[in-house]
């Protein structure tokens, strides 16, 4: 009943036969780490495996919505920082601007007193009013300590200008040396001074610039870091939750297979011990209650067989007191009547003197009936031996023609005290045959006996050919035939067609059940056709060799 | 003149008396036992030219007896007819088995038993 199909180490886990590496890692996972808690964690929260699953795949969503926000803050900072940075880059512009109408001014003031232009006057005036008007838009967004340092800008630039204005008069005048010693001793160190206030501007914005750029830089790489860290920790939960719910899952269905082999190999003691609280811990549930189901059956399956088994027993001796019995009971019923018959032969043979005449024939009567009884003896201890199962055929070579003879011979007189004619022939080129012959004798003789007894006149044929690998014997007789209803029971028990019949044939009714019995034991058939009033032909078709040793 | 020795072993007095009456007008000389362990001894001690012996016999059967006799020197050549009931097919292969030279099934005829006895030692 166990059997050995399904073998495995532990019988519980392992899947696969031989644990591949994530197979390993898996279980190095869930039995060294705190990893295993948690899946059994996962595994007892009471809800559904949708819910769980859903659940995980929320939390990593949560996660990404998370990194994307951050993503748009660190943008809106960046693009922020970058129109700072524009806006510095546009004053450090300005800056050098004012020192580019600076420049041109001294020139411009040098070229004045070389050409005693007006115009070269007028461009004096143009470059200071450029450097004005950049000064005051970078005025406009500048913090206070650079604004003092433009106001002191300004006012040198308006004394510059004064002067510039005086050293115009006096060229226009034609005061050139005033104008020369004006312009050296006054207007070149006054622009002097301009240009380092505008030099200090300049280093300002553009350190403010290089600050901005250094921010940009930090803001860039703290960013990335954010990202990274965000991806990395996606991962990390996005594994980290697979594995803790998918094994939550595949624990209790391992548990589930390795208890479904213990069932299989008929262990119905298993039990499935699984912490879920979800639809697998419910079909363990059903499964535990299955195997308390089978272990009940089981218990009840194997009192019945413990009971069968004790039933057949005392069955099997019974029938060997049966068997035991009959054995006995077939010699017992021979001895006597060894000696009756043998004593009838004796007296008959004149062994004991001259039998009288008017002796002869209740001798010769009690013979016949002698010898009838030992038919019926016979016949009833065959049948019983059939019913008890302990006939057994003396499987040996045969031949038929030597059958037909034997049923010839014992039959002959008989059929001549009726006046029948009879004839039993074979065909004569059938081979050895391979049986029991004295039974297969027996058959024909019960049949040809029949034939004889049923009928009162015509004749009684007995006839045997060879049909493939088949024998077909044949017995036909032109007695009082068998009506249409009864041929199906004419091979039953105790079956004559009617009892008056029984009356005036006599007989047992056994002989065609007999016969019946050992020609099933051949592996054959046997059948009746019969017209009523006219005759019955009795067939049975039987191996020419029979193969098996054939108990009924 | 001195007939040749038979010994029936039966248990049966009748089918006894019947063999003695059939032999009676014959030369055979016959003796007799009625259960298995005396068959065994009589023929041990007498040596018979042949044996009768039924196959179901009180204190020792028939098949055991004839197995005793044909193992002993004395009478491991003597004939044994084994009378068989065929109460179970098997009975023939069993006699044989056991040593038999033949077996006869119950219920014989006088007239066959008389030719069989004829045929395993001739009258003299």
């Amino acid at each position: 009943m166990p059997h050995q199909e399904v073998t495995e180490p532990d019988g519980t886990l392992a899947l696969a036969s031989t644990p591949g590496w994530e197979e390993r890692i898996a279980r190095f996972l869930l039995t060294r780490t705190h990893v295993g808690s948690l899946v059994r964690w996962v595994a007892s929260i009471k809800a559904s495996v949708h819910a769980k699953l859903f659940s995980g795949y929320m939390l990593v969503t949560l996660l990404f919505l998370a990194m994307g926000g951050m993503s748009l803050q660190t943008i809106a900072k960046m693009s922020a920082q970058s129109q700072l940075l524009d806006q510095v880059h546009e004053r450090v512009h300005w800056s050098q601007e004012i020192q580019h109408a600076l420049a041109l001014q001294m020139n411009f003031t040098a070229m004045a007193l070389l050409l005693r232009d007006e115009a070269t006057i007028a461009n004096i005036l143009r470059e200071n009013n450029r450097f004005n008007n950049t000064l005051a838009r970078l005025e406009e967004f500048a913090r206070p300590e650079e604004r003092e340092l433009i106001q002191r800008i300004r006012a040198a630039q308006e004394l510059a200008l004064t002067t510039v204005a005086d050293i115009a008069n006096l060229v226009r005048d034609g005061r050139v040396d005033a104008a020369m010693t004006l312009q050296l001793n006054k207007e070149y160190p006054l622009y002097l001074q301009i240009e380092g206030l505008v030099d200090q501007v300049v280093k300002r914005e553009q350190q403010k610039m290089d600050s901005l750029r250094g921010s940009v830089a930090a803001t860039n790489r703290r960013s990335l870091i954010i990202m990274a860290g965000f991806v990395a920790s996606s991962i990390a939960l996005a594994a980290l939750l697979g594995f803790v719910i998918s094994w939550s899952f595949i624990l209790p269905v391992q548990e589930a297979h390795g208890f479904v082999t213990q069932v299989a190999k008929g262990n119905f003691e298993a039990t499935i011990n699984v912490p879920n609280r979800d639809e697998f811990g419910a079909l363990a549930d059903r499964m535990n209650q299955m195997s308390r189901e089978l272990r009940t059956l089981y218990a009840k399956q194997q009192e019945a067989a413990r009971e069968l088994q004790s039933l057949n027993e005392r069955l099997q001796q019974a029938s060997k007191a049966k068997s035991d019995f009959l054995a006995n009971m077939s010699h017992e019923l021979r001895t006597p009547m060894n000696a009756i018959l043998g004593f009838v032969e004796m007296v008959l043979d004149g062994i004991y003197g001259e039998v009288p005449p008017d002796l002869k024939e209740p001798l010769t009567d009690i013979q016949t009936n002698g010898k009838h009884l030992l038919r019926l003896i016979n016949d009833v201890l065959d049948l019983s031996k059939i019913e008890a199962g302990r006939m057994e055929l003396a499987l040996a070579e045969y031949s038929v023609q030597d059958v037909v003879d034997t049923v010839r011979a014992s039959l002959q007189s008989l059929a001549l005290e009726k006046g029948l004619g009879f004839t039993a022939a074979a065909q004569d080129d059938i081979p050895v045959a391979f049986g029991d012959g004295k039974r297969i004798t027996q058959c024909l003789v019960n049949l040809v006996g029949n034939a004889l007894k049923f009928s009162k006149r015509g004749n009684v044929a007995v006839w045997v050919e060879q049909q493939g690998d088949n024998l077909l014997y044949r017995v036909s007789d032109t007695g009082i035939g068998i009506p249409q209803n009864e041929l199906e029971n004419i091979f039953g028990e105790f079956q004559q067609v009617d009892t008056a019949i029984t009356r005036e044939f006599s007989g047992t009714g056994l002989g065609l059940n007999i016969t019946k019995k050992f020609v099933e034991m051949h592996g054959g058939r046997i059948w009746v056709e019969s017209e009523l009033g006219k005759g019955s032909t009795f067939f049975f078709l039987i191996p020419l060799r029979v193969n098996h040793g054939g108990a009924i | 003149m001195s007939g040749k020795t038979i010994l029936y072993v039966e248990d049966n007095e009748y089918n006894l008396k019947m063999v003695r009456q059939l032999l009676a007008h014959t030369s055979y000389r016959l003796i007799e036992a009625t259960d298995g362990e005396m068959g065994v001894a009589t023929a041990l001690g007498e040596t018979p030219d042949l044996i009768l012996m039924d196959i179901q016999l009180p204190k020792l059967s028939g098949l055991d007896a004839t197995r005793r006799l044909r193992a002993d020197p004395k009478t491991a050549d003597v004939p044994i007819v084994v009378i068989t009931s065929f109460a179970l097919s098997g009975d023939d292969q069993k006699a044989k088995d056991a040593g038999a030279s033949a077996y006869l099934s119950k219920p014989y005829s006088p007239r066959e038993l008389l030719q069989m006895i004829r045929n395993l030692v001739p009258e003299n």
